[in-house]
């Protein structure tokens, strides 16, 4: 492993993982002098009874004065803005964010302007803004992807500036993660398939980017581990909690890996392709991971090297020689979603041109891949990607990702 | 046995007399080249009228702040933060870390890995002014210095290598 001349790493996170790890939850409140709770969800957790299983595992000490279910898919100012509010009509002293992405960010916005005692999140953007510790917060996910209950960052979207806000600081980082399996275990296959897909390019681009270092790629190399241990026998019986745990925990670690060293071009055009054509996160990131490693092949040939041991495990990892492990780590990345692909009847998309909604209507047409490719070059994550990308690069791995062709090697133009 | 510090005020000042002068001279290039070449041309033509940005050091500068106004005019607008509402801010954390990129020790995408800057604005602008920043690196600096401050040194007609350069070194120096 190669080493950074200089890195920062914030492993601020306390993660309580198990099968009973819900009911830890009052000892964690009350060691932090938090009796008087706000349980932020959406509705989508609601109806799957996820609320009811976090009450239960509540006990006498532990006063649950609010339950808001409002969050929506994509987080905004608007929400956060009231929650707050209700925080403080309830004398609230302490929040649960259940959920995934948009819930964590929602709660960590909102614990921004209870604890500043401020109305207006639009004064605390941008990085190290906070100068003081927020709110007990933990957070309990229920999807094995994003990650956000473990890092440092928030993002709320701004509808009447027609802006994204960004949060960056240490103290957006929960006080727990609780990583309970019975909060996934009603995840239905094709979502725990594009999720775990989240995860792992995460894990793929924090060990690959810029901002690599040894403590991100262990955490890394550990989350993609596990995925690939875990994942099959997940999608194919989803009520295994043996399994679920492992997966929420990989997505945990990921989550901590990229917290770090951040993400890349396979972020960079997943966010895009996620803004102009409202697409699932993790189908984006399934479909664009192995483009992302071939775009980067030859920036990153020894990482790539190093991924193919926890992506294939020992034996293929012995079995290759070492300069064709590179490539063979991009190959095993296309065969889990292959395998994903089958599994899932085809729910599961490893072609952009594939991804449907709910009635099977195409969600990412052709035509706007232009757009796409624009939109991606205003992503931040695109100056963490080890080869530099303008407007025509983003269009030759959108093109190619659409159609499902690996891209050339030696189209690829190289610093 | 202690070990002290050597303070160095004469190094510092000529740190800050250097990046003063760098960031003069590239703050008038970026003028110039809004009006000459099109990469520049059209990254600030995607920005919203009347926006200001500023480079520099935390907490005292030096400073390059550049504005587009309402007709879209691209100005350098001189070194000082005091009375401008600047609408982002990319700032280095100390004046020593700026000095490492602007000698070209560290690439701005080495920097940005590295944490060493902070910034605060919109992030599609954001994204936009540090490409414009490696388009002036390109077009003011020899190749194989500008190597040092890009990812990938671009493939650049023979125009724009030479004319559109020279027209950006002359009007920079005569202040157009
Ligand atoms: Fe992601």
């Amino acid at each position: 492993m190669e080493m950074p001349e200089y890195f920062e790493f914030c492993g601020r996170v306390n993660l309580v993982a198990g099968h009973d790890a819900l009911e830890q939850i009052p000892g964690l409140l009350l060691s932090m002098g938090a009796k008087n709770l706000m349980i932020i969800t959406d509705q989508g957790v609601s109806r799957a009874g996820l609320v009811e299983i976090l009450v239960q595992s509540l006990d006498s000490r532990i006063t649950v004065r609010t339950i808001q279910d409002e969050v929506p898919p994509d987080s905004d100012i608007d929400i956060v803005h009231t929650l707050a509010r209700r925080y403080r009509k309830n004398t609230c002293d302490a929040i649960i964010s259940l959920g995934g992405g948009s819930v964590m960010d929602t709660a960590k916005g909102m614990n921004i302007l209870v604890s500043e005692g401020a109305d207006n999140l639009r004064a605390f953007t941008g990085a190290g803004v906070l100068k003081h510790r927020l709110k007990p917060l933990i957070a309990v996910p229920t999807t094995a992807g994003t990650g956000s209950e473990v890092t440092q960052v928030a993002v709320i979207a701004d509808p009447d500036h027609g802006r994204k806000l960004f949060f960056t600081s240490h103290f957006l980082i929960p006080d727990a993660a609780v990583i309970d399996p019975r909060m996934t275990l009603t995840l239905p296959p094709h979502i725990t398939a594009a999720t775990a897909m989240d995860a792992l390019s995460h894990a793929v681009e924090a060990s690959i980017c810029l901002a690599e270092n040894p403590l991100s790629t262990a955490l890394a190399h550990d989350a993609i581990d596990l995925i690939r241990c875990h994942l099959p026998r997940v999608v194919n019986h989803p009520d295994d909690p043996a399994g679920r745990l492992a997966l929420a925990t990989a997505a945990a670690l990921a989550g901590m890996a990229f917290s770090n060293s951040m993400v890349g071009m396979v972020h960079t055009l997943g966010h895009a392709v996620g803004s102009v054509c409202h697409v699932p996160h993790g189908a984006c990131m399934a479909v664009l991971l192995p483009h992302g490693m071939t775009y980067n092949y030859h920036r990153t040939q020894t990482q790539l090297a190093d991924l193919l041991l926890p992506l294939a495990g020992e034996e293929i990892f012995a079995r290759t020689a070492p300069r064709d492990r590179a490539q063979k780590a991009i190959d095993q990345v296309r065969q889990i979603n292959q395998g994903l692909h089958l599994a899932t009847a085809g729910a599961h998309a490893v072609r952009l041109k594939d991804i449907t909604d709910k009635n099977r209507q195409i969600l990412v047409p052709l035509h706007r891949l232009p757009e796409i490719a624009g939109t991606a070059l205003g992503d931040g994550s695109i100056f963490y990607n080890p080869e530099d990308l303008e407007y025509d690069d983003c269009l030759m791995v959108l093109e190619a990702a659409f159609h499902g062709e690996p891209l050339d090697r030696s189209s690829i133009r190289k610093g | 046995m202690i070990d002290f510090m050597e303070i160095l005020p004469g190094r510092q000042r000529l740190k800050r007399v250097y990046l003063t002068l760098i960031l003069w001279f590239f703050g008038r290039a970026i003028q110039a080249a809004a009006r000459v070449d099109h990469g520049v041309k059209s990254e600030f033509a995607a920005m919203p009228g009347h926006y200001t940005f500023c480079l520099g050091a935390f907490p005292n500068g030096p400073f390059m702040v550049v504005g587009k106004d309402a007709q879209g005019r691209v100005r350098y607008l001189g070194s000082s933060t005091a009375n401008r509402t600047i609408h982002l801010h990319l700032m280095f954390k100390s004046i020593n870390l700026l000095f490492v990129t602007l000698t070209l020790q560290e690439s701005t995408s080495t920097a940005n890995a590295r944490d060493r800057l902070f910034v605060s604005g919109d992030v599609p602008q954001a994204c936009a002014v540090v490409r414009v920043m490696d388009l002036i690196q390109v077009l003011l600096l020899p190749k194989f210095l500008a190597k040092l401050a890009v990812k990938r040194y671009p493939d650049w007609s023979l125009k724009r290598r030479t004319l559109v350069r020279a027209m950006v070194y002359i009007r920079a120096v005569a202040g157009h």
